[in-house]
C-alpha cells in the first residue's frame, strides 16, 4: 500500500469579474494521478501556475476537489470527520516558500515551536522546552536563538524554523512547496542537504515542489512533470535525466543554466506560460512545442505507460531528444 | 580612451545607530561598451548598494565616502545634482528583480514608457506612443499596440520584466544595470530574458552590469565576473578565467553549490553565513567560513592581487 495515492484528482476555480459575477472557470488540476511510497521523495516540477500548490493543498485537504480521490495510508480523505481531519493534518505537514508569512511576528521562535506540542498535546508541559531545543538543534539552529523573533533571522534560518515547526508533530509526509525557491544558491544547498538528511533520519516522505528541474532532479527519487494542470511525464529521476520523453521535460532540461561558460547557453523555451483560463486546444503544450503537428493541435495525448514506471503524454514521444543539449 | 564605466576604490558606508557598516568597501572594476560584467555574491554582500552608488541613489543613512566613478571619463561623484539627474534619465538605466515595485500600478504601460521617452528627449505625445510600441516590439512583446493599453497587473512576470527593460532602453543608455533581473522568474522565462539582454547588448553596444547570486546564470551571459563578499570584491577576472581557475575559496564554494542535472550526491555547501558587517575583524573577512585558513589570515586582511593578467584575487593562500 502506498503512503499517498492520488486518483483522477480535478480542481477548478470560478473566475469572477470585479462585481463578483462568475464569468467562467479555470481548471487548475486536471485528472491527476500518482502515488508516493513511504520514505520516498516525489518531485513535482513545472512553471508557475501549472497547479503545483493546488495539488499540495488538495492533499492537505485545505481545498476540496471537484472529483477524484486522495488516499493516505489507504484511507480516503474526503470522507473524514473533522476530528480525523485534524489527525490527518498532523501526519501531513506543509512547508512553504516564504516561511516568514506563516510565522507569527510577535512570537519568539521558542514560542512558535512550542505551539504544536501544546496544541496536539504531544508532550507534558515540563518537557516542552527540551523538545523545542532538540528540534532547533536538529534543523541547525542554536539554542540561543530561542528568544529571538522571526524578523531577526535570515531567509535560510527562517526556512529552518518552518522545517522545525513541521517536524514537531512527527509527520509521515511533508509537502514542501518551493521551500528553496526564494533562497540564495549557497543557502539553498544548505536547506536541500538538511531536508535530505531529515528525510533519511526519520524515514519521511516528501512531495517536493519546485519550478527548477535541477533542484527537483537533485532531491527526488521520482519526478512528475506538470504542465497546465496535467502530469505530462512521470518516472524515476535517473530515467528522466537519461531518457526524457516529453518535449516539455526536454525544454526544462535545456533551460537549466550550467555554471560553465564553455557549455552551450541555456535554450529558452519559446512563448509565454499559457493561462488555464484559455488552454490551448489538443495537447496543451503544442504552441510551444518544436515537435508539434496538426494531430497535436487537434487531440490531447493520454498519459501512457512506456515501459517500466515511465509514463508520458505526448504523441511524438519517440522523437524527443532531438533538441536536447547535454553537458559535456 | 577611458572605459565606458570605471569604478575605483569605491567606498559606500552606512552610518547606523548600532555602528558603521562598510557595505561597499574598496570596490574597483570597469566595463567597456558591449561588455557585461557580472557582480555575484550572496544576499547582503553589497551588490545593490554598489549599483545604487553608481546612480548616487544610496538610501539613508548611506554615504559614498571614497573612490571615483567615471562614465566615459566624466567623474560622476563631482557632478552637481541636476547634472546627475540628467545622467540617470539618459545614460544609466536600472532594472530590478521585482518589476512590480518599479512600475506604477495605476498607469497604463504605454504611458509609463512614453514618460521615460519624454524624460530622455522632448517628444510629441503621439510619436512617444509609436516609439513605445516599437520598444515593446523590440523586447519581444507580441501585439505591442494593444499591450500599450494594459496595466501592469494584466501582464505575466516575464512580460513585466520585458516592459521594465523597454523603459530602461527608452533613453538608449550607455550603461544598463540589471539587478537580479530573473531571480523572481521561472527558469524557462529566465532563459528568454537573458537571451533578450544579450541580444540588446550586442545590438546597442551597451555596457551591462549584471547582478546575480547564481553563477549558473552568469556563466553564459557575462564577459567579466566580480565575486563580492562582505562588501569587497574577492575575485575578479574574465569569465573563462574565473570559472576554469577559481582562486578564492568563496568562488569555489559558490560554483560547487549550483545544482547540476544528473548530479545526485550531496551539494557541497559554504558553511556559516555572511559575517556581521559592523564587527570588522583584523584578518580576512572570509576566515570563519574558509575551509583552510592559515595563521596570517587571522592577523592581517589580504589585499587584492593580480595573479595573471586581468585575474585578481583577495586571498593569502590563492
Ligand atoms: N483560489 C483560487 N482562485 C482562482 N484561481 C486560483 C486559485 N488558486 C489558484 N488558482 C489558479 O490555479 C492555477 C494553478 O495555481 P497554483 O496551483 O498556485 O500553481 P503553481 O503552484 O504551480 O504556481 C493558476 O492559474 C492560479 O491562478
Ligand atoms: N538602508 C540601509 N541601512 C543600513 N544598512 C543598509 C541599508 N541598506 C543596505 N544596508 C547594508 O548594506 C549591505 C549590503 O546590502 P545590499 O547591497 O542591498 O546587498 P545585496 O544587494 O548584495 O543583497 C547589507 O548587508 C546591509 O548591512
Ligand atoms: S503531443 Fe505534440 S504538441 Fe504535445 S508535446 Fe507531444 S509533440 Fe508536442
Ligand atoms: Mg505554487
Ligand atoms: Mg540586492
Amino acid at each position: 500500500m502506498s503512503l499517498l495515492e492520488v486518483k483522477n484528482l480535478r480542481k477548478s476555480f470560478r473566475i469572477s469579474d470585479s462585481l463578483g459575477r462568475t464569468t467562467g472557470q479555470l481548471v487548475a488540476v486536471d485528472d491527476l494521478s500518482f502515488s508516493l511510497e513511504k520514505g520516498e521523495i516525489l518531485g513535482l516540477v513545472g512553471e508557475s501556475g501549472c497547479g503545483k500548490s493546488t495539488t499540495g493543498k488538495l492533499i492537505m485537504q485545505l481545498l476540496k476537489a471537484d472529483s477524484g480521490q486522495v488516499f493516505f495510508a489507504g484511507k480516503e480523505l474526503s470522507g473524514l470527520s473533522s476530528r480525523q481531519l485534524r489527525s490527518h493534518r498532523k501526519q501531513v505537514q506543509m512547508i512553504f516558500q516564504d516561511p516568514f508569512s506563516s510565522l507569527n511576528p510577535r512570537m519568539t521562535v521558542g514560542a512558535i515551536l512550542s505551539e504544536p506540542f501544546v496544541v496536539h498535546k504531544l508532550a507534558p508541559a515540563a518537557q516542552i522546552r527540551n523538545r523545542v531545543i532538540q528540534l532547533m538543534e536538529k534543523v541547525g539552529l542554536s539554542a540561543e536563538h530561542e528568544q529571538r523573533y522571526p524578523h531577526e533571522f535570515s531567509g535560510g534560518q527562517r526556512q529552518r524554523i518552518g522545517i522545525a515547526r513541521a517536524l514537531a508533530v512527527e509527520p509521515q509526509l511533508i509537502i514542501a512547496d518551493e521551500p528553496v525557491s526564494a533562497l540564495d544558491l549557497s543557502v539553498q544547498a544548505q536547506i536541500i542537504n538538511l531536508l535530505k538528511k531529515l528525510q533519511q533520519d526519520h524515514n519521511l516522505s516528501y512531495l517536493f515542489i519546485a519550478h527548477d528541474l535541477a533542484v527537483i532532479e537533485h532531491v527526488s527519487d521520482r519526478i512528475a512533470v506538470m504542465y497546465l494542470g496535467r502530469i505530462v511525464e512521470l518516472t524515476s529521476a535517473e530515467e528522466l535525466y537519461r531518457n526524457p520523453r516529453h518535449p516539455y521535460t526536454e525544454a526544462l532540461m535545456n533551460a537549466v543554466p550550467t555554471p560553465d561558460p564553455s557549455h552551450p547557453r541555456p535554450v529558452a523555451l519559446k512563448g509565454e506560460i499559457p493561462s488555464p483560463i484559455t488552454p490551448p486546444s489538443g495537447c496543451h503544450f503544442h504552441p510551444r512545442c518544436p515537435y508539434a503537428d496538426d494531430h497535436c493541435r487537434r487531440s490531447a495525448p493520454n498519459l501512457v505507460e512506456l515501459g517500466k514506471d515511465h509514463q508520458v503524454a505526448c504523441h511524438h514521444h519517440q522523437q524527443v531528444g532531438k533538441y536536447l543539449i547535454r553537458e559535456k | 580612451m577611458p572605459s565606458r564605466l570605471s569604478v575605483e576604490n569605491l567606498k559606500s558606508y552606512f552610518f547606523t545607530r548600532s555602528g558603521l557598516i562598510k557595505a561597499v568597501d574598496d570596490v574597483s572594476f570597469s566595463i567597456e561598451p558591449g561588455e557585461t560584467l557580472a557582480l555575484v555574491g550572496e544576499s547582503g554582500c553589497g551588490k545593490s548598494m554598489t549599483a545604487l552608488s553608481l546612480l548616487r541613489l544610496l538610501p539613508e543613512p548611506g554615504r559614498i565616502v571614497g573612490g571615483e566613478i567615471h562614465l566615459d571619463g566624466k567623474d560622476l561623484l563631482r557632478l552637481p545634482a541636476s547634472e546627475m539627474r540628467r545622467i540617470r534619465g539618459n545614460d544609466i538605466s536600472m532594472i530590478f528583480q521585482e518589476p512590480m515595485t518599479s512600475l506604477n500600478p495605476v498607469l497604463k504601460i504605454g504611458e509609463q514608457i512614453a514618460e521615460a521617452l519624454r524624460l530622455h528627449r522632448v517628444t510629441e505625445p503621439r510619436q512617444a506612443l509609436t516609439d513605445a510600441a516599437e520598444l515593446l516590439d523590440l523586447v519581444g512583446i507580441a501585439d505591442p499596440r494593444r499591450r500599450l493599453r494594459d496595466y501592469p497587473h494584466q501582464l505575466s512576470g516575464g512580460q513585466r520584466q520585458r516592459v521594465m527593460i523597454a523603459i530602461a532602453l527608452a533613453c538608449d543608455p550607455k550603461l544598463l544595470i540589471a539587478d537580479e533581473p530573473t531571480t523572481a522568474l521561472d527558469v524557462t522565462i529566465q532563459a528568454q530574458i537573458m537571451d533578450l539582454l544579450l541580444e540588446l547588448k550586442q545590438q546597442r553596444q551597451m555596457a551591462t552590469l549584471l547582478i546575480s547570486h547564481d553563477l549558473g546564470v552568469v556563466a553564459g551571459n557575462a564577459d567579466k565576473l566580480a565575486v563580492m563578499y562582505a562588501g569587497q570584491i574577492v575575485e575578479q577576472g574574465k569569465v573563462q578565467q574565473v570559472f576554469t581557475n577559481p582562486l578564492h575559496p568563496y568562488t569555489r564554494g559558490l560554483l560547487n553549490c549550483v545544482p547540476r542535472l544528473g548530479q545526485k550526491q550531496d551539494l557541497p555547501t559554504i558553511s556559516g553565513h555572511l559575517p556581521d558587517l559592523i564587527k570588522q575583524p583584523d584578518g580576512c573577512l572570509f576566515i570563519d567560513r574558509c575551509p583552510c585558513p592559515c595563521t596570517q589570515c587571522g592577523n592581517q586582511a589580504p589585499a587584492i592581487e593580480e595573479i595573471e593578467p586581468g585575474h585578481w584575487v583577495r586571498c593569502w593562500r590563492h
